[in-house]
């Protein structure tokens, strides 16, 4: 998927040499603290941010040389989530549908499924700007889900995120996992990551840290991401004043 | 007394930081053209445009302060009075502005005027807090535009309505069709320099169609399989039929030939200068230079055109050039410091 991929900005190296490969169908979690270089890599992997080094292929193409084959094979939910203040949560996938050349019935009934899936029906005619933060993440979901991509991408998913939704949000990943769709996403959320991903990669200071199968964790992610990307340092705030017996 | 002082001590470090306010007055066609061309007889149409719509609307740096932030410090309502009163002093754009306008209409304005815009200002100030944006129903029903675009024009007029320079466009027009209509008989090429002042007044705009997209809108414009060209098309799309409608009562087509002389300039700002803009305040594009030349460009066509309807030719071939070539160069950008060569 990616060979010796680096980016710079500057003198600061934000992406350091990344090569790894991800199978059709899998769900490879991202892991890292912030700053490690994720969101950089998912720019770079969905043809956002030129490399200033190293490959990429994704579905077989280079994001470089055949950006909007690429583009129409792939669904990104984005780090600032992609959205335009003045379309409402329908008219995004109104958009997103006839950008990507979905039919006009397949595109009402899939609207229409996803509006309900994700909870969105009662904002559909909500503009995004007066959308709260998770019901515009639902949307950029949606958007990324609608045109039935090959690679999904998704930059910290769950995050500010309500429980049920996150649940249909895992559920719907793992089934379009088991249709062939690869996902590569990012996330803080430790215990979501380990349920749902087949391939785990670490990344500290934009250099992979691990990478494996799910399956061959030695440890509980955790403690293995503690042990491996950076341990908590929990320090006292005396001027909270003494703790209660 | 103390919070409400850092709190205006704040204010004014983030407005010295922040120029964008002082850029919407330079930065303006509008503005650059009528102090250029009407001098000291544009002085009502400064106190007027500049001391109440721009003083109030555009540079109220109570807003610099999100609601909630506000909403939440621990002020009383005696504060929260003085900071509203005391707010625009910390502004720099507030002495420019105002400053300007004492001077140009020195002696020249009754008490009675004064006390009118006095009046003009504090609605200004309490209707600029009223939540405006994309939210009520004329928001929704934009005309429908063809596939797979249709949404993007519709987005793009809504961002164009939320610009103060489409209101001015329009008040001129309107003020020029009821002077038709109730006024004496008008020759038709008294029509053109209020058509090309209307076109003008929108040039601006046009230098930074994607100023209100947002970090956010632009980063989906990249992810969409659209091309550059398309890109640009639908923004060109909404700007024309703005255009269009603003200049119907005037001299339509000298309009039509002027507003796409005004885009195919301003691509270049816009693919290449991407300046960020604030809903509700005028547009500020390109520097004054390049929007000189815009102006003149425009002001050559659209007489062109009024003089014959052939020239319309040379305009649409320049517009649709812009269009390609442009298109090209955002496809090459990644906005983000690096560079896609540019595709065979």
């Amino acid at each position: 998927m990616c060979r010796n991929l680096t980016r710079r900005f500057g003198e600061f190296t934000a992406v350091d040499g990344l090569s790894f490969h991800v199978a059709p169908g899998a769900i490879c979690a991202f892991l890292g603290p912030n700053g490690a270089g994720k969101s950089t890599t998912v720019k770079m992997l969905t043809g956002l941010l030129a490399p200033t080094a190293g490959e990429i292929e994704v579905c077989g193409l280079d994001p470089r040389t055949n950006p909007i084959e690429l583009k129409r094979r792939i669904g990104v939910l984005p780090e600032d989530l992609g959205l335009f203040d003045d379309l409402t949560v329908e008219e995004h996938l109104q958009l997103t549908a006839s950008v990507y050349g979905v039919g006009k019935q397949e595109a009402k009934d899939r609207i229409a499924q996803l509006l309900r899936a994700l909870s969105l029906e009662h904002g559909r005619r909500t503009f995004a700007s007066a959308c709260s933060h998770g019901m515009r993440k639902k949307t950029s979901f949606a958007m990324a889900l609608l045109p039935n991509p090959r690679v999904l991408f998704l930059d910290e998913p769950f995050e500010a995120i309500d429980p049920v939704t996150s649940k249909i949000m895992r559920d719907l990943l793992q089934s379009a996992s088991r249709r062939g769709i690869t996902v590569f996403l990012t996330s803080h959320i430790l215990p979501v990551a380990e349920e749902i991903a087949t391939q785990l990669i670490m990344i500290r200071k934009g250099k992979i840290v691990w990478d494996s199968p799910a399956s061959e964790l030695p440890q509980a992610l955790e403690q293995h991401y503690f042990d491996l990307v950076e341990s908590p340092v929990v320090e006292e705030l005396e001027w909270l004043g003494p703790p209660r017996s | 007394m103390a919070r409400t002082a850092a709190i205006l001590g704040a204010l004014g470090r983030a407005l010295r930081r922040d120029q964008k306010s002082i850029a919407a007055v330079v930065g303006n066609n509008f503005f650059i053209v009528t102090a250029l061309v009407l001098q000291e007889a544009g002085a009502f149409l400064y106190l007027i445009l500049g001391l109440i719509l721009l003083f109030t609307l555009s540079t109220d740096p109570l807003r610099k302060i999100p609601v909630s932030r506000l909403g939440l410090w621990p002020l009383e309502r005696s504060e929260r009075w003085i900071l509203r009163a005391a707010s625009p002093w910390v502004n720099p754009v507030t002495w420019l502005i105002g400053g300007s306008a004492v001077w140009v209409v020195r002696g020249k304005v009754t008490v009675g005027l004064w006390g009118l815009c006095g009046g003009l200002i504090a609605a200004s100030f309490i209707l600029s807090a009223l939540p405006l944006g994309p939210r009520g129903n004329l928001w929704r029903r934009m005309p429908r535009f063809p596939e797979p675009l249709n949404h993007l024009i519709r987005k793009d007029l809504r961002e164009m309505l939320s610009t103060l320079d489409f209101y001015v466009a329009l008040l001129l027009s309107l003020a020029a069709l009821a002077y038709r209509v109730w006024g004496p008989p008008l020759p038709q090429e008294a029509l053109m320099p209020v058509t090309l002042l209307v076109v003008v007044a929108l040039s601006s705009y046009a230098q930074c169609l994607f100023g209100l997209d947002g970090e956010s809108g632009l980063e989906r414009y990249r992810l969409l399989p659209v091309s550059g060209w398309q890109v640009l098309l639908a923004k060109d799309a909404a700007f024309l039929a703005l255009a269009i409608l603003v200049a119907l009562p005037l001299a339509p087509m000298a309009g039509l030939g002027a507003a796409l002389v005004a885009l195919a300039v301003g691509h270049h700002a816009t693919v290449h200068h991407q300046r960020e803009q604030i809903r509700w305040r005028f547009s500020a594009g390109a520097p004054v230079i390049e929007g000189l030349v815009q102006c003149a460009l425009i002001a050559t066509a659209g007489a062109s055109v009024g003089h014959s309807a052939w020239m319309m030719g040379p305009c649409v071939l320049a517009w649709a050039g812009s269009v390609w070539w442009y298109g090209r160069q955002w496809d090459a950008t990644d906005h983000s410091g690096g560079s896609y060569a540019i595709l065979p």
